[in-house]
């Protein structure tokens, strides 16, 4: 199965770090002009950059190239969002997750990104399609406040 | 991101506004870097106007617990709410910094 959606929402850029700010600032005009509720967009905002600065700074492994950041609403509603590069195969879901309870001494930071990630999707999904890493996240209208079906204007005529 | 420093005493208020995330959290490095190297000890951060944290950004505040811890030094967290807090919860970190509810109970905390 293919995990290549149509793509309401498409952004190409570099893989830099000064272009995350415009990642997200497109993405979140595109949620909110969707309908998403202010705190569902800031939960998709930490989700995406926690996997844009992953590719960013580990998928070219200091060399250039793009990412590209997609996404789309089903008709039930549901958000899908997809960040594909061309860099190194790494499975973002195969990161073990971190140890959250010990203390400052022996707290490591490797992994709480990925983490986030997962806490702040419904479904988080890798593949390795050709010579790319397409990562999709599924975020679902009942727990996010995403706004329902327009109301019909012509009701009651 | 905008980064309030307030010497009060012997304490240090560092009030954070905006979004703390991978491409600013490094500027909270050089702040912490700088106080640091002036001596203080006694840090207090306040989230009260921080909309967004990233684990960027809680790798920034981590870092500068485990610097101070060797030095007798404390950092202390205030004001934390909405998606912010959701983050410190979800990673833990809730547990592993001294959080008051306000400013004035952070500063009392010493």
């Amino acid at each position: 199965m293919r995990t290549n959606l149509m793509a309401v929402f498409r952004i190409i850029l570099p893989a830099s770090i000064d272009h995350l700010g415009d990642f997200i600032q497109a993405l979140s005009r595109w949620l909110e002009q969707e309908g998403m509720a202010k705190e569902k967009i800031s939960r998709v905002q930490l989700a995406v950059e926690e996997a844009l600065v992953n590719v960013i700074r580990y998928a070219y492994q200091g060399g250039a190239g793009e990412v590209e950041l997609r996404g789309a609403v089903a008709d039930d509603q549901r958000l899908t969002i997809q960040i594909m590069d061309r860099g190194i195969p790494f499975n973002v879901c195969a990161v073990p997750k971190p140890d959250v309870r010990c203390g400052i001494r022996d707290r490591k930071v490797g992994g709480l990104g990925v983490y986030l990630i997962h806490r702040m999707v419904d479904e988080l999904v890798y593949r390795r399609e050709g010579d790319q890493n397409v990562l999709t996240m599924f975020i679902n209208r009942n727990l996010g406040n995403l706004a329902g079906p327009r109301q019909d204007v012509h009701a009651g005529a | 991101m905008e980064i309030d420093v307030r010497k009060e005493g012997q304490t240090v208020v560092i009030s954070l506004t905006g979004r703390m995330d991978a491409v600013s959290a490094p500027q909270f490095d050089m702040t912490a870097e700088e106080l640091l190297a002036q001596g203080d000890r006694r840090l207090i951060i306040n989230f009260e106007t921080l909309e967004y944290i990233s684990s960027a950004g809680l790798q920034s505040i981590l870092a500068l617990a485990k610097r101070l811890e060797p030095v007798d030094g404390s950092v202390v967290l205030c004001n934390l709410n909405g998606p912010v807090k959701e983050v410190f919860d979800i990673s833990g970190f809730s547990f592993i910094f001294n959080i008051y509810d306000n400013l004035e109970d952070a500063k009392a905390s010493g």
